[in-house]
């Protein structure tokens, strides 16, 4: 395999000694499409920009293409799109200004693709970036990340505004990019879905640390609602390992597990003498139940 | 072709991993159809392309796909071997244990179990002809 495009190990970034993330390991092969979760203030942002070396760790490493993020020469920085979550157009220019503008800092700026693009996702390239909706000016912005091919590209909360259409053309272009299995896409959202359609690996951030992080098919296995029903009165321990929360009643219990393994479906079933059901869960669902 | 649900709880990859092993080995995907490009599904469905390049692999592996070079992959012959009857029977046995339970749970019989068994085995063997002559 080849070597990662984004390595984190141990890193932190505290402001006046106030940690905002701490402990991050991480790593980004080609061809990942990485899922960032996490409440309000849990650290996404802070952890996209340290990837991303605009702001320095105060602990740890992060490396993009194998340098230090904050030192990344210039041709490591043309390898990477970046759309932030406040968006960084000029207000006074047009739509094909301002891609202009941006396409100048490219040797390897693809026109026809930003064209087709505009086209498909009816941005009017005439238009006063001034006048345009928060939903168009998301479209410009992700626009502008694309146009040069990154190798890496990086999105902070790329879709929010963006209408259920828009949205699906945008996931879209995720696919195109990643389709080659040489570029990677990481991005952060609080819509659920689509990080469900789109992430091969999740990374769930929770209190300014990594909560959970790995294959996304890994998570759907592991974290799991467990239906035990009995016509006798269950015991009073119930031997289910790495119970996140259990609910019972008698002769019935309910258990979110973490780490469930298929075959304790048919010890447990033996143990209790009940009948155990498994219940799949939606990413939503963990993420709710990762956070009671 | 397919039906995915992404927020059915169940791994994507499980939903299409089975779909295709079961209208392959039910003839609904007779050997020799081409499969749509991993781009093509991942675009159609809008899921990740990796997701449908692992589950074409793990089916090739079984011998369910075929790989060929430069074209799409393609629905292999099945094989010739059944696998052991013991094999067979190994793979039944949690449905089993599942019906005994729910039977015990019910307060049903033995016997009451074997003929609701029966009448099912019945029922399923009247399904139209092309079905049965594929079970053989």
């Amino acid at each position: 395999m080849s070597a990662p495009y984004i390595v984190a190990n141990a890193l932190g970034k505290s402001f006046n000694g106030t940690p905002v993330l701490a402990d991050v390991s991480i790593a980004v092969e080609p061809g990942d499409i990485v899922g960032v979760l996490g409440k309000n203030g849990a650290g996404k942002t802070t952890l996209l920009e340290l990837l991303l070396g605009f702001t320095p760790a105060t602990a740890g490493s992060a490396h993009l293409f194998g340098y230090e993020s904050y030192r990344l020469p210039g041709a490591a920085k043309a390898r990477v799109g970046f759309v932030p979550q406040q968006d960084e157009l000029i207000n006074q220019l047009s739509a094909a200004d301002q891609i202009g503008v941006i396409a100048s800092f490219y040797p390897s700026w693809d026109d026809a693709l930003v064209l087709r693009l505009s086209r498909e996702w009816e941005v009017d390239l005439r238009q006063r970036i001034k006048g345009m909706s928060v939903g168009q000016r998301q479209k410009l912005s992700i626009l502008l990340a694309l146009g040069h091919r990154p190798d890496v590209l990086i999105l902070d909360e790329p879709v929010a505004s963006l209408d259920p259409v828009a949205r699906r053309q945008f996931l879209e272009q995720i696919i195109e990019v990643a389709a080659d299995g040489r570029r990677s896409v990481v991005f952060s959202s609080h819509i659920v879905s689509d990080v469900e359609r789109l992430a091969n690996r999740i990374w769930i951030l929770k209190e300014q640390r990594m909560y959970w992080q790995g294959d996304f098919d890994a998570l759907k296995e592991s974290i799991v609602r467990v239906h035990v029903r009995a016509t006798h009165a269950l015991p009073a321990s119930l031997a289910i390992p790495n119970v996140l929360r259990l609910q019972r009643n008698g002769t019935t219990a309910t258990a979110v597990v973490r780490d469930w393994s298929a075959d304790l479906q048919d010890r447990l079933a033996r143990q209790l003498g009940a009948e155990v059901e498994v219940e799949p869960l939606t990413l939503e669902d963990i993420f709710l139940e990762l956070h009671r | 072709m397919f039906i995915l649900k992404p927020h059915s709880g169940v791994p994507i990859y499980r939903q299409l991993l089975e779909q295709i092993r079961r209208m392959a080995a039910s003839g609904q995907l007779p050997p020799g159809t081409e499969l749509p490009s991993i781009r093509a599904l991942a675009l159609e469905h809008a899921i990740n392309p990796m997701t449908v390049s692992k589950v074409y692999s793990l089916l090739e592996t079984e011998g369910v796909l075929e790989r060929n070079r430069g074209k799409p992959m393609t629905v292999a012959k099945p094989a010739r071997t059944q696998s052991p009857l013991a094999k067979r029977v190994k793979q039944i046995e949690p449905h089993v244990e599942h019906l005994v339970l729910a039977s015990h749970q019910l307060e049903l019989s033995e016997s009451d179990v074997v003929k609701a068994l029966h009448n099912a085995w019945e029922e399923t063997d009247e399904r139209p002809v092309h079905r049965r002559e594929r079970a053989r």
